[in-house]
């Protein structure tokens, strides 16, 4: 069994932590917006003027990631996941038993992100908890926006804006490397990842959001064989192409060997684009009374399996 | 989502706060809801508590109105010449105003308002449009507005509308109150304006051109009920029939609405009619019905009290008294009245209400005007409510109801037109009385004479030279 090379393991590593996360976290925000109906306010939904706030948030944060001390920033992190968790798994599980399995997710993390990081077993199994953690965190987001009214429309444009400011900030000011890298080894890393021997790989939390929103919306908008659509697109651009790019150009790798790829470059244009295809093929995307009026979703309570099965 | 609950945000306080609303934030707020209900079919749960001060108990209502009474009367000494004085001629102090103190204030009247009117107009504000009463007692007062008012009055109208269900952007609103009731009129396009319905006021014409209008068009309707009455008796005698009208809801204003008429107008159109309470000197302060025909009062905007006909004092439950009412500051601004006596008789409900509004207080619907209470013996008194549905229970269905009645001997003799009691014995008649709790003596006028037995507010016809067409719909 021969060694990989340098490039090869780390490489095979990020594609397949990439796969896998965007995977499981557009598989799992598919299944949540056909089935649980989450709360919203009185008045209100989700505008071109929220896709500019949480723009602005995301501008915003890794700035501030980068001023605040790292306990403080622990803390906003850890409050910022427990609220998504608590948005997320209330419709689910009520408020009492929410509030018992966030918690013991939160400490848990804790505890494991202090402990645990001293071998290469620990490393995983911290991983795989906070992968959890993140996953569910991108889950309840996506569908809070969606739910809340986010057309295929923001989320196209918020793909396209972001496409500038992460090939800007990878490759003018590149602080998105000294993010990934700050956050490793402790806890509330907003990022699915892995360990192999010594590579940590790593898909962040905001691209695993972009990519469950784009399939979620085109669900919404269209129905299931766009969201198909969507969900290629996701997987190829957001996570298969920008794995493999190092192994044909050697620009993405920093000094320190990691593999630091502005994802959204290759996503952001390509979801623009299928977005303005569907619009013109299948003309304007349905609401989500329209959505809620399909067969196949619940609308309120789960609804017997058979329901499930009517085209 | 961002900006709705920034909008949200600037209505709750300047409910809570009294500080004057921003019309413009209000008005987008408006659209907000109609987009909600674009997205997602209806608006999210707890929407109710968004334009309704969500009072959780008594003790929270009291202290709403006290707050609430205090700005508004700490402003009117500030700015309003008329009521500067009357503070300083009683002794009512501002500084220490509530619901209680405020018992202590003179009523202010009608005859108040028509000989001092350019006293009631506050310093520095705006009037814009100006609206006459078209009661049907007296001479006609006016009323100035302000563009604030009707903007802020019109947005709450519409968020309410939309919150209720009562009105989207599908409806078509056909109005037939007196094109002259300004207020009513401006107020009900520009909340249809916000809400993207369309408006077709017609006012009070010929009854057969309404009925053209309305025939599969028109999806609410706002009409006064004697033009109800109208409305029906045509329909039924060109044979209409529910199928062929859209109609959803009818919207009753002012005027006694009998259940006669009601149940006919339902059965007819095919919708349900919804009896309110309105008043140009008090809006927006308004009462809706319940299905146990009390009289709810919106107590977020205005303060609302029952006095007792004679001595002033509030109303014994069960006791006839007039409905006095206090719009709040910031909804009333530029002529705004303070505890206006409406004349409106009501009764405070005698026990807690069991009904689907059981947490708003509420009277019993409005039962006539003070003047116009009959009364047949000392402590015995006929409303005009009672006449009214007795009259339009007769089986000639006299529509709307025309009578004239006078105490009597101890019984009250109620004049009529012959067409109205047609086929009936005068036996007949005193017992289709009796039964409705009146001791009534039946004399029967010509038919000519009909019209000036009772002045309804359909009489204010607007005249065309043609028939006019509906267009548009
Ligand atoms: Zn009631």
């Amino acid at each position: 069994m021969g060694t990989p090379t340098s490039t090869t393991l780390p490489t095979f590593l990020a594609l397949g932590v990439a796969i896998a996360g965007t995977l499981l976290t557009m598989a799992l925000s598919v299944l949540y917006l056909r089935h649980v109906r989450m709360e919203r306010p009185a008045i209100g939904t989700f505008n071109g003027v929220d896709v500019v706030v949480v723009f602005g948030f995301i501008v915003v944060l890794p700035l501030l990631y980068l001023v605040l001390p790292l306990t403080p920033l622990l803390v906003v992190l850890g409050l910022t996941f427990t609220s998504a968790l608590v948005f997320g798994l209330r419709p689910v599980l009520g408020p009492a038993a929410t509030w018992i399995v966030v918690g013991v997710v939160i400490a848990a993390n804790i505890w494991m992100g202090r402990t645990m990081l001293g071998t290469v077993v620990g490393w995983q199994l911290f991983w795989i908890e906070n992968d959890l953690l993140v996953v569910g965190a991108a889950v309840a987001t996506a569908n809070l926006y969606v739910q809340g009214g986010m057309r295929l429309r923001h989320v196209a444009w918020f793909g396209l804006v972001l496409a500038v400011y992460d090939a800007v900030f990878t490759f003018v000011w590149p602080i998105t490397n000294t993010l990934a890298q700050r956050f490793i080894g402790w806890p509330f890393d907003p990022s699915v990842g892995f360990r192999i021997g010594i590579y940590n790989a790593t898909i962040g939390l905001g691209d695993l959001l972009i990519y469950s929103l784009f399939v979620i919306a085109a669900l919404k908008a269209y129905g299931p064989r766009a969201a198909r659509g969507a969900a290629v697109i996701s997987v190829l651009c957001g996570a298969v192409v920008p794995a493999l790019l190092p192994l044909i150009t050697d620009v993405f790798i920093d000094a320190r060997t990691d593999v630091i790829v502005p994802a959204q470059a290759a996503f952001g244009p390509a979801a623009f684009l299928y977005y303005r295809w569907l619009r013109r093929t299948y003309g304007a995307e349905r609401t989500m009374a329209g959505f809620l009026g399909r067969a196949d979703v619940d609308r309120q309570a789960p609804t017997p399996s058979f329901a499930l099965s009517v085209p | 989502m961002f900006e709705t609950g920034v909008r949200q945000l600037r209505m709750a306080l300047s409910m809570t706060w009294g500080r004057p609303f921003d019309t413009g934030s209000l008005t987008r707020l408006v659209a907000d809801a109609v987009a909600t209900v674009a997205e997602f079919g209806e608006l999210g749960l707890e929407a109710r508590e968004v334009i309704e001060t969500p009072f959780a108990d008594d003790a929270d209502r009291a202290d709403h109105a006290d707050r609430s009474i205090r700005r508004t009367a700490r402003r009117l000494a500030d700015l309003s010449p008329f009521y500067a004085e009357l503070f300083a001629a009683s002794g009512f102090h501002v500084g220490t105003a509530d619901a209680t103190t405020l018992l202590g204030l003179p009523t202010t009247t009608k005859h108040d308002l028509m000989s001092r009117p350019r006293d009631f107009l506050c310093r520095g504000s705006e009037p814009h449009l100006a609206t006459r009463t078209t009661g049907t007692t007296g001479r006609a007062l006016e009323i100035w507005l302000s563009r604030y008012e009707l903007e802020v009055a019109a947005a709450l109208g519409a968020l309410s509308g939309v919150l209720h269900d009562e009105l989207h952007g599908d409806d078509l609103m056909q109005v037939h109150v007196s094109s002259r009731a300004t207020a009513a009129v401006q107020l009900a396009s520009m909340t249809c304006r916000l809400v993207g319905a369309r408006c077709r006021v017609l006012g009070i014409i010929a009854v057969d051109d309404a009925l053209d209008a309305l025939a599969g068009s028109a999806t609410t309707m706002s009409v006064n009920a004697s033009y109800l009455a109208e409305l029906v008796v045509a329909a039924q005698a060109r044979g209409l029939r529910p199928d062929d009208f859209r109609l959803r809801r009818i919207d009753c204003v002012s005027e006694i609405l009998s259940p006669a008429v009601r149940a006919a107008a339902e059965q007819t159109f095919g919708a349900p009619v919804s009896d309110n309470f309105g008043m140009t000197e008090v809006i927006p302060v308004t009462a809706t019905s319940c299905s146990a025909g009390h009289l709810h009062h919106d107590l977020t905007m205005g303060h609302v009290e029952v006095l007792d006909l004679r001595s002033g004092d509030p109303a014994a439950p069960g006791e006839l008294g007039t409905l006095v009412v206090s719009p709040y500051f910031p909804y009333r601004e530029c002529m705004p009245v303070l505890r206006y006596d409406t004349r409106d008789v009501v009764r405070p409900l005698a026990g807690p209400a069991t009904c689907e509004q059981a947490g708003i207080p509420g009277t019993s619907a409005v039962l006539g005007k003070a003047s116009q209470l009959v009364e047949v013996a000392p402590g015995h008194v006929v409303t005009p409510r009672e006449l009214v549905e007795a009259v339009e229970d007769l089986p000639s269905r006299p529509w709307p109801a025309r009578f004239h009645a006078e105490p009597e001997g101890g019984r009250v003799r109620i004049d009529l037109p012959a067409g109205a009691v047609d086929g009936m014995s005068s036996a007949g008649l005193t017992d289709h009385f009796a039964e409705r709790g009146l001791d009534a003596r039946v004399r029967v006028l010509d038919d000519h004479r009909a019209p000036s037995l009772r002045r309804v507010r359909s009489d204010l016809r607007e005249l065309g030279f043609v028939a006019p067409e509906p267009v548009g719909a």
